[in-house]
């Protein structure tokens, strides 16, 4: 008998231990790490303020604004549609904490899925932080998941019929932010977030707008500019560019038929000119063996070593050096200044002139920590 | 809705499955419902 009492308290305590410890670490994935945006930024408002129906929730985000006073355009730079893209978050701080605009304005957007950085992916084995060495010692950064926490979104339907167009889409998507413009005020979180964001480029008259993604390396659509059919000599424009300081994009017209997406629906709802980007990232990919912060952060793999040299699929990896997280947001950056300076040439009473980032050259060169305040 | 239904229902099992453990006389046992509880409770709790 009292043995028996013995082993349900010992249990109840190493439990009740357990939970706690679980529940720390869960915990942390709600707390944002803190950003230390330029001093160029002019203000800084949430996403809600646009949309009064995500005020409260987990789908609310930041919003910083860059305003250089001087008469242009606006441009939004958004990162985290896609919280386990480490790329695609990291490039918008990169940039946050950098920009100088001299002519126009900028928005940022770091976390546009703010729900989706508080989970995982099921799983997948992801590691829940990474950690970029600075000036001043260490940034911990949250790898979160491709879509919605389900605590914030559930049940996914068997099948997803995506508004307005009526596509039908695994059930899953039903939670991924860049299926869901243009949004709808009464619909589901992720809807509402996205009918946010359209609310946003219409009120702040954006005139161009960025979303940035990574993808895996055995995915058609990598390293790639995806573009509006309407702001194609944009896209060349940039394209050319980008290959003369040697980086190379594949243009991508957004299909006209795959709807919900950035690229599509911006286009289509807004007057925005919407370019979406994606980087190489292993990690992400079906090949990739175990995975790591290593794997996150050097981008480093055998796996598709192994299989590039096969060469039965297309996949954009490069075998000596990987796909580090330099390269990754290196190629965002100029990606973005790129696009800016040939939207420029097309829009010279609308221009958008942003300095102080750093280049390809010298992200590669000093790695992303140096470009982070604190 | 669901969501409440969801709840109901995981409510209701985690305290069968306390019960169970409390009246369980093999610690062998009383683990594997431990294993058990620990999920059911962090999700009624909605940590996740």
């Amino acid at each position: 008998m009292i043995r028996n009492h013995l082993s349900t308290i010992i249990i109840t305590i190493v439990t009740a231990t357990m939970g706690v410890i679980a529940a720390i670490a869960f915990g942390k994935m709600h707390h944002p790490e803190e950003l230390f945006p330029s001093d160029g930024l002019t203000g800084k408002v949430m996403l809600s303020d646009y949309f009064e129906g995500i005020k409260g929730t987990n789908g609310d985000t930041e919003v910083y604004l860059y305003d250089s006073g001087i008469e242009g355009g606006t441009a939004l730079l958004c990162g985290g549609t896609h919280s386990n893209e480490a790329a695609s978050f990291l490039s918008t701080v990169v940039i946050l904490e950098n920009l100088k605009v001299t002519s126009g304005r900028v928005i940022i957007i770091p976390r546009l899925n703010n729900s989706s950085f508080t989970c995982s992916d099921p799983m997948e084995g992801f590691p829940a932080f990474y950690e970029i060495p600075t000036k001043n010692g260490t940034r911990r950064f949250r790898l979160g998941s491709r879509v919605t926490n389900p605590l914030d979104q559930w049940p996914d339907p068997l099948v997803f019929a995506q508004y307005p167009s009526n596509q039908q889409l695994s059930g899953f998507e039903t939670r991924n932010l860049n299926r869901a413009y243009p949004g709808r005020p009464d619909g589901s979180l992720t809807e509402k977030v996205a009918y946010a964001i359209i609310q946003l480029i219409d009120k702040e008259k954006v005139n161009i707008a960025f979303d940035l993604h990574e993808s895996s390396p055995e995915v058609p659509i990598v390293n790639v500019i995806v573009y509006h059919e309407n702001y194609e000599d944009i896209a060349m424009g940039a394209i050319l560019g980008l290959e003369m300081a040697n980086l190379q994009f594949s243009p991508e017209t957004s299909p006209k038929n795959f709807h919900g997406l950035s690229h599509r629906e911006w286009g289509d709802y807004t007057d925005a000119i919407p370019f979406l980007m994606e980087t190489s990232n292993p990690s992400m990919g079906r090949l990739r063996g175990e995975t790591n912060v290593d794997l996150v952060l050097r981008g480093y793999s055998d796996n598709y070593k192994k299989a590039k040299e096969t060469g039965a699929l297309r996949i954009a990896y490069r075998e000596d050096t990987g796909e580090p997280i330099e390269h990754r947001v290196g190629r965002h950056i100029m990606g973005i200044v790129e696009l800016l300076n040939s939207y420029n040439l097309y829009y010279p009473d609308k221009q958008i002139v942003i300095e102080n980032l750093p280049d390809y050259d010298l992200i590669m060169g000093k790695g992303v920590g140096e470009f982070l305040n604190n | 809705m669901l969501y409440y239904i969801y709840t109901l229902i995981l409510a209701y099992v985690t305290f069968v499955v306390i019960i169970e453990f409390l009246k369980e006389k093999k610690w062998r046992n009383q683990l594997a419902m431990a294993m058990v509880l620990l999920i059911f409770i962090l999700r009624i709790l909605q940590i996740k």
